[in-house]
């Protein structure tokens, strides 16, 4: 081998080398931000970046899942006829389910723990569990604009569907398996009169709550409602022939 | 020419890594393994030619050759749970540290010689 070989393959080396120490320290410099001593923690954390990572790329394909997927449809609806009735259709049942945003009349309703009651303050009959919002409030509330002919209800931005949970999870409340504390804005879009006067009549929900949470109702004729970001997919039902 | 050659890679490398895609946080630690078995493999290249007996082909294939088995033996590790790469970074980190020593022994005892010639130089011209 001449000198210029061994230049060249040196200079290779080199860059490869750099290049990875580099990268390396830029990976590290962009998740790093905190360093834990303790070895569980780092362990957690991890843990955590690693499924984040895992959710952003599934997160992605699914965008793009859909974007392909609204494509064909496209597709489809030009090439035969009488399909253009069925995009309708599909896009009509698409807001039905809730997977579109969609915007209208409607209430917005703002519940709020009360903190500012303390257990000193407290009679001895009373509780203070019951100045917090729990996930029976959120449901009825939810029942009560359902009632009132709601078609479209969202929770902090999570939108109730068809297979939406309102659970209690410890000190938190989940819907649509989405961790949401207080305050919690709950928008529905429908009649906005009905919607309004089924909650606030005399003996009704809010005025319930009233004694313990801090509650506003608001009527309003622009309400956006966002769309619902999980995947509804069934397993064990099939049509009936 | 060698020099140079090494300066500008380093260069050119460190400008691709600026603006390369950063890996994922699953496998920065496999890089980080094998950037550690490539620096292995440098401070015993530049021992080698320090001594004399520097081979080409060797040092290649011991650049590539330790940072894939260190992967390797790091994926290994991991499927096993068992912390295989600790033993990886001991082992380079301290030949690097036996290798720096040599290194060092080797300039400090030119410099030594080179200021006993002169003195004994000084010494000659004296008498």
């Amino acid at each position: 081998m001449n000198k210029k070989q061994i230049a060249i393959t040196l200079g290779i080396m080199c860059l490869i080398l750099t290049m990875g120490i580099i990268i390396q320290i830029r990976t590290i410099k962009s998740t790093n931000k905190v360093v834990s001593q303790s070895f569980t923690s780092n362990n957690l954390r991890d843990q955590v970046l690693k499924w984040k990572e895992k959710y952003d790329n599934l997160y992605e394909e699914l965008q793009e899942a859909q974007a392909t997927l609204e494509k064909t449809r496209n597709e489809a609806s030009k090439n035969t006829e009488g399909s253009e009735e069925k995009e309708e259709a599909l896009k009509k049942n698409n807001i039905l389910i809730g997977l579109t945003d969609v915007k209208g009349e409607g209430v917005t309703i703002i519940l709020k723990d009360n903190n500012s009651i303390s257990s000193g303050s407290l009679s001895i009959t009373d509780d203070v569990s019951n100045y917090l919002v729990h996930n029976s409030d959120l449901i009825s509330v939810v029942n009560e604009l359902k009632n009132a002919g709601a078609e479209a209800i969202s929770i902090n931005d999570q939108r109730i569907v068809i297979n939406t949970a309102i659970n209690c999870a410890g000190n938190v409340i989940t819907v649509n398996d989405q961790k949401i504390s207080s305050p919690f804005v709950i928008k529905a879009i429908g009649n906005s009169s009905y919607m309004y006067s089924a909650l606030t009549r005399p003996g009704g929900i809010i005025e319930s709550f009233n004694s313990y949470l801090i509650t506003s109702v608001k009527e309003s004729n622009n309400i956006t409602i966002k769309k619902y970001t999980g995947v509804i997919s069934s397993k064990y039902m099939k049509n009936v022939e | 020419m060698i020099l140079i050659a090494i300066i500008v890679g380093c260069i050119v490398g460190a400008l691709i890594g600026l603006f390369a895609p950063m890996v994922s946080y699953t496998y920065s630690g496999y890089l980080a393994i094998a950037i550690i078995a490539a620096l292995d493999s440098v401070f015993g290249g530049i021992l080698a030619t320090l001594k004399k007996n520097f081979n080409l082909t060797i040092f290649i294939t011991g650049f590539f050759g330790n940072a894939i088995l260190a992967i390797l033996l790091t994926l290994l590790g991991q499927k096993l749970n068992v912390d295989i790469y600790l033993a990886a970074i001991v082992v380079f980190v301290g030949r690097i540290f036996t290798n720096l020593a040599i290194i060092r022994r080797y300039y400090v005892d030119m410099v030594m010689k080179k200021i006993e010639d002169r003195k004994e130089k000084k010494e000659t011209n004296n008498k």
